[in-house]
């Protein structure tokens, strides 16, 4: 694709992603607005009254419901996301920090669920035999498994066996530790959460990537390749497996996406704080300022990864290229 | 034979639970004690926020002139040592203990008791004011020389100076800026550095990381010596991992992870838990018998007067034939699992010093419910299994609950079964607890199953419940009058009591008062749990008490010793 096509058709993705992020971050705001309860239930059954209308009016909620959208609208123009009622910090600084350690344990998921996947799809798709079907077998488990059995699963093997930490970021005696062993605690502490979130993966992009190629496999280019000459394994490395991506690149985009924002389940079990733990215990709190702003922060990872999915797949492939110069 | 009684007497000694270390249990001093918490300190100024995070942190950053022991429900001197009263119980002459620091090694005086009751008394931040007020104005305070402190009530206070201990001092050298500045609110938010959060408790503040974990390590300039003159507290550092799932939770203490939860445990976890109990992983402490469930209907005339049901609703004959329908020897065993006992009050047994074993009972008998009924014209009239009144009103109602918890859904049900067999129907509706709680305050919904806390032992420090003013008189909250004739006598036994000097009297007044509200029954209790606490083997010291912070209230106390063990 021309360089000029591409800028055209990624400042549109950005201007998209600009209304996405609005629209998810105002919607998170009112429904949580309109949902049953609000913050004041925090104050416990018996608040007095005094005490629950000065935190209402605190958070805006004594104002009709648009007029509290428009005056939080207007300070997240200036970058001011408000203050947590449960955490009492700048709504900003708590989610761009749960935002990097969902990041951290995003990355490490998905690479490893890249990785397995991918490879163990080739290997069911392209050949039969007992392990193929053992892979298969075993996929099939892991994307049944809903990831709250998962991830307790998990924490409890790592409770039974020491494996690894049964969850959190960091030990508790991390706080004397030089950065050097800091970082050392978090990576010893990546493998449970990590494991929870990508097995399911895996196992999603193992049955793509195995249909994928086995399709693939039975196209007339491959047959026309092996009458020239190529090889097995050249014709499936050099010429099935990049025609076999096209299907999952489509769907890689939506999974970065979704990982970045924050898995809440394996977030909540594994203790990591993460976005996703962030959002659903504001959620539970009816912390309104708070949920608005990790709609608006997964929105902004959603929009990202759809956006890296799609130009992964514009680079993989040509009839995409040529629809969007089209 | 001399034997056999010194080990009898040891014995003897051992089997208490008064605080005293079991001839077992050894203390090593140092060491690190990992806890968890299952929601953040939303900041940490006590007199500001009186969430579970900030108060469990406040009883361990902070001092108070006098503590009300967890186990015993006595009154102990803390920072005060001694204290003289006069006969009017109007002035109390304080004595502050000599020589205490605060934990930057400044020296605590009677200026700093007087700001920080001042400050609790006049903030408009302050969440414990009405703690500091008698007779409609505050308590007066003062403060003749460095070491001593006069308090003066407006009017007699029944709990007179146990009012003392929900007030932590606050160093005024640290805070006095704010004051003045009106930024109290603010001070000591969950962002201000760790060595700005001065204290006389047992422990500092070294690092709030949000979403992972609270560091707190000795204070090296604590007060308080073990009975052996040993300096306490024994623990070098407490670590509260932030772990909101209880399930989670449970399993890091399984795993030899933390060595404590922060909480009694559920009904559902105790087989469990004793099992790891007997392979010696951990150790189950029974807390106590906590508050009591309790089943009530919206009594508010001015929201459901209209209501035809309502007729019969607010008639305690009524209520007293849900009283009779329910089994509760078998709600006990279904809802909470065994572990609760069957009560007909408020004030559950494990409140030894105000529970009153002689109210009205109303045992299960379902023939003497269905004639209760009967006499305010209810009857199952066309036979479709529900009673009516003679206009053909149903006793039919939504009964809300609050969602996720085991026993309350588990509760509900077996209501809905008990009162089914004597004509009334409950349509259950688990909700979200936030939309249960609003629905409660606007009296939006029939009848209500849920457990109320209460934040005070003392019927005194539970005013806001006992009177019809309160915010947590639930059936029908802060009246402006009282709405019926019992809430009138019960608005006077409390205002008696609550000013009564003289404890055999208050005692026999809160009796009455527990009468007149088991007669009335305008809210049905059932069972009261049972509680129990979980703790690693290696923690020594552990004196259990049924309220918040059941173990963690005798931090100063506890020790730890050997490696944690995995199961």
């Amino acid at each position: 694709m021309p360089m000029p096509a591409m800028a055209g058709w990624i400042a549109r993705r950005v201007l998209l992603a600009a209304l996405l992020v609005v629209g998810a971050s105002s919607a998170a705001l009112m429904l949580t607005r309109l949902a049953p309860g609000d913050i004041s239930g925090q104050l416990g059954p018996f608040a007095k009254a005094d005490e629950v209308a000065a935190l209402r009016a605190r958070f805006d909620l004594d104002r009709p419901a648009p007029m509290q959208w428009a005056l939080w609208a207007g300070r997240a123009a200036r970058f001011d996301f408000g203050t947590s009622f449960l955490y009492n910090r700048p709504v900003g600084e708590m989610v761009g920090q749960a935002a990097v350690n969902t990041a951290i344990l995003a990355t490490a998921a998905l690479f490893l669920a890249t990785v397995v996947g991918l490879s163990l799809g080739v290997l069911t798709g392209y050949g039969g035999g007992a392990v193929p079907a053992v892979i298969r077998a075993a996929s099939l488990l892991l994307v049944s498994l809903p990831p709250l059995l998962m991830s307790l699963l998990l924490v409890f093997v790592a409770a039974r066996t020491g494996w690894f930490p049964a969850g959190g970021m960091s030990s508790a005696s991390a706080v004397d530790l030089a950065w050097g062993d800091w970082l050392a605690d978090v990576l010893r502490h990546l493998p449970l959460p990590t494991l929870a979130l990508a097995l399911p993966l895996a196992a999603t992009l193992e049955r793509l990537q195995s249909q994928a190629i086995a399709e693939v496999l039975r196209q007339p280019f491959l047959v026309a390749a092996a009458a020239r000459g190529v090889g097995a394994e050249r014709a499936l490395w050099r010429h099935a497996w990049p025609a076999s991506l096209r299907p999952i690149c489509a769907v890689y985009g939506m999974m970065i996406g979704a990982l970045l924002s924050g898995s809440f389940v394996v977030e909540y079990i594994t203790a990591w704080p993460g976005l996703g733990r962030l959002m659903y215990e504001a959620l539970r709190a009816r912390d309104i300022y708070l949920v608005a702003g990790c709609a608006a922060t997964g929105a902004v990872f959603l929009a990202i990864g759809t956006l890296l999915g799609d130009v992964l797949l514009a680079a993989l492939d040509p009839r995409v290229r040529e629809g969007l110069e089209a | 034979m001399v034997l056999l009684l010194v080990g009898g007497f040891r014995l003897w000694r051992s089997s208490g639970t008064s605080g005293k270390r079991s001839a077992t249990e050894s203390v090593q001093r140092g060491g690190e004690l990992i806890g968890s918490l299952r929601v953040e300190p939303r900041t940490f100024n006590r007199i500001v926020s009186r969430d579970q995070g900030t108060d469990l942190l406040n009883t361990l950053l902070q001092g108070r002139l006098v503590r009300i022991n967890r186990a015993t429900f006595e009154l102990e001197p803390w920072l005060a040592e001694s204290w003289e009263s006069t006969p009017d119980g109007l002035t109390h002459t304080l004595h502050l203990k000599p020589g205490v620091r605060w934990s930057d090694g400044q020296p605590f005086t009677s200026a700093d008791v007087l700001f920080s009751l001042q400050t609790a008394e006049r903030e408009k931040a302050s969440v414990l004011a009405s703690a500091l007020v008698s007779g409609g104005k505050p308590v007066d305070v003062s403060a003749p020389d460095p070491n001593t402190v006069v308090l003066v009530f407006a009017a007699p206070s029944g709990p007179g100076l146990r009012v003392l201990d929900q007030i932590p001092m606050l160093p005024r050298h640290k805070l006095q800026t704010a004051v003045a500045a009106g930024e109290f609110g603010a001070a000591w938010n969950t962002k201000t550095p760790p060595a700005d959060v001065v204290g006389t408790g047992p422990f500092v503040l070294r690092e709030y990381q949000p979403g992972q974990r609270v560091v707190l390590d000795r204070n090296p300039h604590y007060w308080r010596t073990a009975p052996d003159g040993a300096a306490l507290p024994y623990l070098d550092r407490i670590v509260l991992e932030i772990v909101p799932d209880q399930n989670a939770e449970l399993l890091r203490l399984q795993s030899g992870a933390t060595d404590l939860t922060q909480d009694a445990l559920r009904p559902e976890d105790y087989v469990s838990m004793r099992r790891l109990q007997e392979r010696g992983v951990v150790k189950l402490v029974e807390l106590g018998v906590a508050e009591a469930d309790a089943l009530w209907f919206c009594l508010k005339p001015e929201v459901k007067g209209k209501d035809p049901r309502f007729a019969f609703v607010q008639r305690k004959e009524f209520r007293q034939a849900i009283s009779h329908a329910v089994d509760r020897e078998a709600f006990a065993q279904t809802v909470f699992l065994g572990e609760a006992v069957p009560v007909w009050g408020p004030v559950p047994p494990g409140n030894r010093q105000w529970f009153s074993p002689n109210l009205p009972r109303y045992p299960f008998d379902v023939t003497r419910a269905k004639a209760l009924l009967k006499e305010i014209g209810l009857e199952d009239r066309n036979g479709n299994g529900i009673v009516e009144d003679a206009a053909g009103t149903e006793a039919r109602f939504s009964l809300i609950t609050q969602r996720g918890l085991g026993w309350s859904e588990r509760g509900t049900t077996v209501l809905r079964e008990a009162v089914a067999a004597v004509g009334i129907a409950f349509d259950v509706a688990p909700l979200e607890y936030g939309a249960m709680i609003e629905r409660m305050l606007a009296c939006n919904y029939d009848a209500i199953f849920m457990r109320p806390l209460t934040t005070d032992m003392d019927p005194a420090g539970n005013l806001d419940f006992w009177l019809s003013s309160g915010s947590a008189h639930y059936w029908n909250l802060q009246q402006a009058t009282p709405a019926t004739d019992w809430e009138r006598q019960l608005d006077a036994l409390t205002s008696e009591q609550a000013a009564t000097l003289d404890q055999e009297r208050r005692h026999a007044i809160f009796n009455d008062a527990q009468r007149l509200l088991a007669e009335n029954l305008p809210a049905i209790h059932f069972a009261a749990p049972r509680t129990y606490g979980a703790h690693s083997a290696r923690l020594v010291g552990v004196v259990p008490g049924v309220q918040r912070p059941p173990i963690l209230w005798n931090a100063d106390s506890l020790s730890v010793s050997g490696p944690r063990q995995r199961p």
